[in-house]
């Protein structure tokens, strides 16, 4: 199991040059010129070579890919030409908001998505099989801007239950420890910023969630309704189990390999998803801030942002995997 | 579980404290923005989200007067000229202090000028060349006078130092202790002090109990940045937020139906069409006046712009000295259009535009858009057109060339409030620099240019400013479109609210 893990940790590493050197000629194949851009409207074309001499632009592109590796290698993604300020520590400061929404989500997502899965399962046919499956597929062609725009006018504005945009109220942020304020919150006890933080969750939460609950909703529903037809379900009812054990022991267990594997997936999709909804609600993570590294031309900004989410994405996928042989023991890793 | 579950509950009562949020007796400002500041060093920026938290932090040596781009005393409480224009002496405010408790002296002006100008001055500084090109060198001459000398005369070097750009006095201390992070660690002499940057979040300031003006009102400022202009306004409508700018045209009525103050402002920029004039069809002035006398920019501005705009009728808007309010436009004329289209031999002419794909401050719809309604103005007297539009990325540059095309949109945003400022872009000098985008060339209009930076009596500058604005109104370089306004809301309860036409707003007499 170990050596499987680093394996496939060590996997990473092909699978991060790949993406950097995609996204490095993605960026650089367009005519856009960062050095124009933040140099403002005052820019003489003499300025603007200068910098862009400054900047190494001018460079052969596979030179400025080498120089790129080799500070990424030294752990440094450089620093933003807008901003001046340390990659790194920017998508550090802002990671944690796009963690705790994605999170959030994710959690609203398969509990929901796989309750509703279940139940409409076993009740077949039934009134609340229809409904949450047509809910299902609202949920998977809703556009994620504007379910988060209606959310905003109907909850936020006409019934004011809820905060219009924002991670947690004016002057509540509780004491930093993980940056992610729900936790910090209760770690220090802090109620009211919970309470605050949890309430600003709730709706870029759920618009964020729609998509997934959807697809995990339809999902452990057709696992189900196979794993519900099995000879051993039959046994375990004809055993004289109560039909709760019979679904939650006996099927559940079984139906929730494939669920694990289309939740796995969707972390990696709510992060990057995140970029909409972030938009939206003015949610302070990276999703919003690559948004904006890229209509600024910010090389170092979108670079290091796509290979932070590209290194999640891989690290999620392993523990979907690692999960697995927990969920089923027949699954070894060697 | 359900052990586990209970052991989280009890935990959570047991460590249950007090909110850690403001004490409600603080008096507390929450002004919205759409993004956060590029920084707030203002040597590095050039961007307006960081002007608006700068000019909060930061005192320059004068100030601008509310509601116009006039010259007042600021750190420095008095200044002289010499004779020839080269020699600006400024006798500086006393007992002023830095937020870092450090003082404010001539020193620190020379520190501040010096590290803009070369050999000190880096590439990546946007405003250093602008605002201190003129300055040759600064001299400490005691503790609190300090003296610059110019390269040449240069009437707008004042209005240049009361910019939110470049001129702001910073902390020598903290720049010297903060290096390249500075721009995240501003120390200034203003009104508030910075305290902290959540980024994409908010950004706050505190109250500068030392402050040597008015005292601010306000214990602390917090700039929100909220990305999307109508999700900003459902703050404003539940009262998230006491003010907040680009408010979008489209919820004006929703703002104000909920009791919601919006006000608007003549922004400090020009909407403009540019024909490139050193190539054919636009080298002749005969078919630029007939294409500007084809467009109805008084339709163009209410339907594409709502109303929030005035039309332009030259270069410069209405508050800036200078302007000409008797100065007569190119009046819309398709019948006179079309003869002096046959007059110049263009009969069946099609041309291209090049324009840019989005919003951008004085064009808030944005260039396609603009493009496309100039484009059925032009049909209707049979000028049929081309539109090649690029991402504002790659606009730029191609502007730069001047190979594409035959005419561009464009736009600027005033940085001094000067006239210079706005109208030095049809300097044939400029036409190197590439500011000079349609390559417009005038010895008359290079001459008046020039008279008009040496001339430091304000009556004979504002008289040389409206002759040159009736030449470029003749000569047709540019169509000129509109200048955009700036829309603001607030809060009924919060009053002295005054946004600069600069696009900043100054706090500390804001209350609520």
């Amino acid at each position: 199991m170990l050596k499987y893990t680093i394996k496939r940790l060590l996997m990473l590493i092909p699978v991060l040059l790949g993406v950097s050197f995609f996204v490095f000629m993605v960026m650089h194949l367009f005519n856009a010129d960062p050095a124009a851009l933040m140099l403002g409207q005052h820019a003489t074309q003499a300025q603007i070579e200068a910098l862009r001499q400054q900047l190494g632009l001018n460079d052969p592109i596979f030179v400025q890919f080498g120089r790129f590796l080799w500070q990424l290698l030294h752990g440094d993604l450089g620093r933003s030409l807008m901003t001046r300020g340390s990659v790194t520590e920017e998508l550090l400061a802002r990671f944690p908001a796009t963690i705790e929404l994605a999170l959030f989500s994710l959690f609203i997502a398969t509990v929901v998505g796989v309750t509703a899965g279940v139940v409409s399962a076993v009740k077949r046919y039934s009134i609340f099989d229809y409904v949450s499956m047509v809910g299902a597929l609202l949920g998977v062609s809703m556009p994620i801007f504007w379910l988060g725009l209606i959310l905003i006018i109907v909850f936020a504005v006409n019934l004011h239950w809820l905060p219009v945009a924002g991670r947690i109220a004016i002057g509540m942020e509780p004491t930093a420890i993980t940056n992610l304020y729900l936790l910090d919150s209760l770690l220090t006890g802090n109620w009211e910023a919970f309470w605050s933080a949890l309430q600003h969750l709730i709706l870029p939460g759920i618009a964020l969630a729609a998509y997934s609950m959807a697809i995990i909703a339809r999902m452990t529903r057709s696992t189900m309704l196979e794993v519900i037809k099995q000879d051993y379900i039959r046994t375990a009812r004809a055993k004289g189990l109560d039909e709760k054990t019979v679904i939650n022991h006996h099927a559940l267990k079984n139906a929730l390999i494939p669920v694990v594997t289309v939740i796995g997936l969707q972390l990696g999709l709510l992060l990057s998803g995140a970029v909409l909804t972030e938009t939206v609600f003015s949610w302070p993570g990276i999703g919003n801030y690559t948004v904006n590294a890229i209509m600024a031309s910010d090389f170092p900004v979108v670079q290091g942002s796509v290979i932070l989410v590209a290194a999640v994405f891989v690290v999620v996928n392993l523990l979907v995997d690692l999960l697995y042989a927990y969920i089923d023991p027949r699954i070894h890793y060697q | 579980m359900r052990k586990l579950l209970l052991l989280v509950m009890v935990m959570l009562l047991v460590v249950s404290a007090c909110g850690l949020g403001f004490a409600a007796s603080q008096k507390i400002l929450v002004y919205a923005k759409g993004a956060d500041p590029r920084g707030l060093d203002p040597a590095y920026v050039d961007d307006g989200e960081s002007g608006k938290i700068i000019v909060n932090i930061y005192d320059n040596l004068v100030r601008y007067k509310p509601g116009g781009t006039d010259i007042q005393p600021c750190l420095a409480t008095s200044w002289t000229q010499s004779p020839d224009g080269l020699v600006w002496t400024f006798k500086l405010r006393k007992g002023v202090k830095f937020h870092d408790g450090t003082p404010f002296n001539a020193a620190a002006v020379k520190f501040n000028v010096d590290r803009q100008l070369p050999p000190n001055a880096t590439d990546d500084m946007p405003y250093a060349s602008f605002t201190f090109e003129p300055v040759k060198k600064v001299d400490v001459i005691d503790n609190y006078t300090v003296r610059f000398t110019l390269k040449h005369p240069y009437a707008p070097f004042l209005a240049n130092l009361a910019m939110c750009m470049a001129a702001p006095i910073v902390s020598p201390t903290a720049v010297k202790k903060y290096g390249a992070d500075y721009n995240q660690h501003p120390v200034g002499t203003g009104a508030f002090k910075f305290e902290k940057w959540d980024k994409d979040q908010q950004i706050v300031l505190s109250r500068n109990a030392n402050y040597w003006g008015k005292k601010p009102f306000a214990d602390k400022v917090i700039f929100k940045t909220t990305k999307e202009n109508s999700v900003r306004a459902s703050e404003m409508i539940t009262g998230a937020i006491d003010m907040m700018d680009g408010v979008d045209p489209n919820d004006v009525k929703k703002l104000e139906s909920s009791g919601v103050k919006v006000l608007k402002k003549p922004g400090m920029n020009i909407n403009y069409m540019g024909f490139l004039t050193h190539k054919k069809p636009f080298n002749d002035v005969r078919v630029r006046r007939a294409i500007s006398m084809a467009i109805n920019r008084a339709e163009l501005v209410k339907y594409l712009y709502q109303g929030y705009a005035e039309v332009a009728n030259g270069p410069l808007p209405s508050f800036i000295p200078g302007y000409d309010p008797k100065l007569k436009p190119l009046g819309y004329n398709p019948t006179e259009a079309k003869k002096l289209l046959a007059e110049a031999g263009y009969k069946d002419f099609s041309f291209t535009f090049i324009t840019y794909s989005n919003p951008r401050p004085y064009n808030p719809v944005n260039g396609v858009k603009l493009a496309e309604a100039v484009q059925a103005e032009l049909l209707k007297i049979g000028v049929k057109t081309n539109i090649k539009v690029y991402p504002w990325t790659e606009y730029k540059p191609v502007l730069f060339k001047g190979e594409e095309g035959d005419a561009f949109f464009y736009g600027w945003i005033g940085d001094n409030g000067d006239a210079d400022n706005f109208l030095s872009l049809l300097d044939s000098s400029q036409i190197e620099t590439t500011l000079n985008s349609a390559k417009y060339k005038n010895p008359k209009v290079d001459e008046l240019l020039r008279k008009g930076t040496l001339v430091s009596n304000e009556k004979e500058r504002v008289k040389i400013y409206q002759d040159l604005q009736k030449i470029l109104v003749e000569e047709a370089p540019w169509v000129f479109i509109s200048h955009a306004t700036d829309l603001y809301a607030y809060r009924p309860n919060v009053k002295g609210f005054n946004p600069h036409p600069t696009g900043v707003t100054w706090l500390e007499g804001t209350t609520k």
